[in-house]
């Protein structure tokens, strides 16, 4: 079995170039034209930048929709969607045109913002590094991953979905290089349903899921 | 005196600072340059205070400068900076060339240094006319906008314009502060030093002595503004909120800023204010020198609910202060505020003098709140708002605009 290399990140904002949404048709014509790294920020990278850890929503358009278009049934929609349940951001952006397509035919009016409130679009650049640190038998890893910054969680457990072999956290892919020995442990890193997490708790609830295998 | 990041230890935790080393380790040797226009009073010297000895402590070459100009000079860069917040100022072409010929003059002493660092920054307007006196700049030169012009004098911010989009980015502190330029625009927010004058904890006595000499009742509920008297800042909307508060409730309130001598507008709304506080020996309204950071650390721990009411707002960096010190933030729906006052978490966005009464009495009589939703703040702050967290950002910055690099990801 390889030792397990702990990698960190550091995610840096900004903008992307597009013009403010004022209303919501003028937000379902940005995402659709928006680059996929845009849309992945808005709802993949929100853990990682400064943020509230207890939102009522995870991705921007639902909080926005929802704070100032003041529309609470479009936010609402918006926010159950979870974005690692799409194979693809294109999937994700289809997804979520036809939410606002579907309630751009339910209202009335289009709902609009104040000037200063519209929806402002932005990406993020990430910097992965080394962090020299190794974990070389899997009793180590609920003890290290209590130490871990929240960049080597996000790194290794939310990031690395999107990384091949897509789907799987990195936590998992290398206990399965010991074969099937450590097969409980990797079903316990699968049933966390993580995106509502903050990175703080999803730490704890790694190494307590792992804690709770090793000891079953 | 700058505190070795060392010290922070304590606060952020060891990953954090390791985190920090471990970037800055990548970075070591890197020549970089930061050019404000003082090294005096202001919030860009205090942030570079810290800054600059920090990126030195995690390996980067780092060093400060400013430029000099006659007081004529800063007259004209104090109006650039004005009109780049939306104020109609009257710049003529020849205060223009002044601005051009004092930044020529400065970059004729600063030349060799700028041009042979890896990474210039130029903080807001004053120096930022240097980069095109440098023609043979090797390294990157980004500019580093701390005020808001989002919604800029247009005579103003065409010129203006001409001296930064040559830059290879900017950076400003919030999404709503930045403006089309062709150029990459990143985000940091601001922060606060938790060990320094305004936020270290203060012993009892401490606390004690600062109540004794402004007269406050320690057995009555205390509110605090902290705020420049300034309308945007809401001080008369605040009295009438702790009127309406007092109707129910025998609160104190203290309004307490910090005044520059020549600031006019300052100056009126602070007689009114004075007016409206008239035969009230419970408001407490406090002009405040410049330096007074242990009695604005003093009244936010002292008070039991802080407000920042403002109507419109920068960053608002008093608010993360006061969230820092477990208390609760009633703060106005604008700026920065949004992004520090969770509502209903670490505080209220209040909208009026009413919504802020009607929050002020609700927490008076919900006190377990009060503590609960402090102890949010501060965690909030702890996360968000620390320096650590802005070194971590300009270090990524760093990075960033050193590689050149336009993928999402990229490794170091």
């Amino acid at each position: 079995m390889k030792t397990f290399e702990v990698m960190d990140c550091a995610l840096l904002m900004r903008m992307s170039g597009l013009a403010p949404a004022m209303n919501l048709r003028e937000l379902r014509d940005r995402i659709a034209a928006c680059g996929e790294n845009v849309l992945y920020h808005h709802f993949c990278e929100t853990t990682l930048r400064p943020t509230f850890d207890d939102p009522d929503y995870r991705n921007d358009f639902a909080a926005w929709t929802r704070l100032y278009l003041r529309d609470r049934v479009l936010a609402e929609r918006l926010g159950i969607i979870d974005p690692y349940a799409f194979g693809t951001i294109e999937e994700l952006r289809d997804a979520v045109l036809d939410i606002i397509d579907d309630r751009l035919g339910e209202v009335a009016m289009i709902p609009w913002v104040r000037l200063g409130d519209g929806f402002l679009f932005k990406e993020a650049i990430t910097v992965i590094f080394d962090t020299g640190e190794r974990i070389r038998d899997p009793r180590e890893l609920a003890p290290a991953i209590l130490r871990m910054t929240d960049g080597s969680i996000y790194y290794h457990f939310v990031e690395a979905l999107r990384r091949p072999p897509v789907g799987k956290d990195d936590f998992s892919v290398w206990l399965l290089g010991a074969g099937d020995v450590y097969g409980q442990l990797i079903r316990s890193l699968g049933a966390i349903d993580f995106y509502f997490y903050s990175l703080a708790r999803l730490r704890k609830e790694i190494s307590l899921a792992l804690t709770i295998a090793e000891v079953a | 005196m700058s505190i070795p990041l060392a010290e922070y230890e304590v606060i952020v935790g060891s990953s954090t600072l390791a985190q920090l080393r471990r970037l800055g380790e990548r970075l070591a040797g890197l020549r970089v340059v930061h050019v404000s226009s003082t090294r005096e009073m202001g919030g860009v010297a205090e942030k570079l205070e810290w800054m600059v000895p920090h990126l030195r402590d995690v390996g980067v070459d780092a060093s400060w400068e400013v430029v000099h100009g006659d007081p004529l000079f800063f007259d004209i860069t104090k109006a650039i900076n004005n009109g780049l917040q939306g104020e109609s100022v009257d710049l003529s072409k020849a205060d223009w060339r002044i601005y051009q010929d004092v930044n020529e003059m400065n970059a004729g002493r600063l030349r060799p240094l700028l041009e042979d660092a890896d990474i210039v920054v130029i903080h807001n307007p004053q120096p930022a006319g240097l980069l095109n006196f440098c023609p043979n700049r090797k390294g990157r030169w980004i500019w580093r906008a701390h005020i808001d012009i989002s919604r800029q004098f247009r005579a103003v911010g065409r010129v203006f314009r001409t001296f930064v989009e040559n830059y290879d980015a900017s950076v400003f502190s919030m999404a709503e502060f930045a403006q089309p330029l062709p150029h990459p625009q990143f985000l940091i927010p601001p922060s606060i030093d938790p060990l320094s004058e305004k936020n270290r904890d203060l012993d009892p006595a401490e606390l004690s002595s600062i109540r004794a000499e402004f007269g406050l009742d320690p057995d009555r509920p205390l509110i605090v503004q902290i705020a420049r008297f300034d309308r945007f800042k809401d001080p008369m909307g605040v009295i009438k909120a702790y009127r309406l508060v007092r109707k129910a409730t025998h609160v104190q309130l203290v309004l307490a800023g910090a005044g520059a001598t020549n600031d006019l507008e300052g100056k009126a709304v602070l007689k009114d204010v004075l007016a409206a506080a008239a035969g009230d020996p419970d408001i407490h309204v406090l002009l405040l020198p410049m330096d007074a950071h242990k009695t604005i650390n003093a009244l936010q721990r002292l008070a039991d609910i802080i407000l920042r009411k403002s109507t419109r707002e920068g960053f608002g960096l008093t608010v993360a202060e006061g969230m820092w010190k477990g208390k609760p933030v009633i703060g106005g729906d604008a700026g920065g505020i949004r992004l520090q006052v969770v509502n209903y978490h670490t505080g209220f966005l209040v909208c009026t003098p009413e919504g802020a009464a009607h929050r002020i009495r609700y927490l008076l009589h919900h006190r377990e709140r009060i503590s609960e939703m402090g102890g949010v703040a501060r965690e909030f702050v702890r996360s968000n708002f620390l320096v650590t967290r802005q070194l971590r950002e300009c270090l990524t910055l760093f990075f960033a605009i050193r590689s050149g690099e336009k993928s999402r990801t990229f490794q170091v």
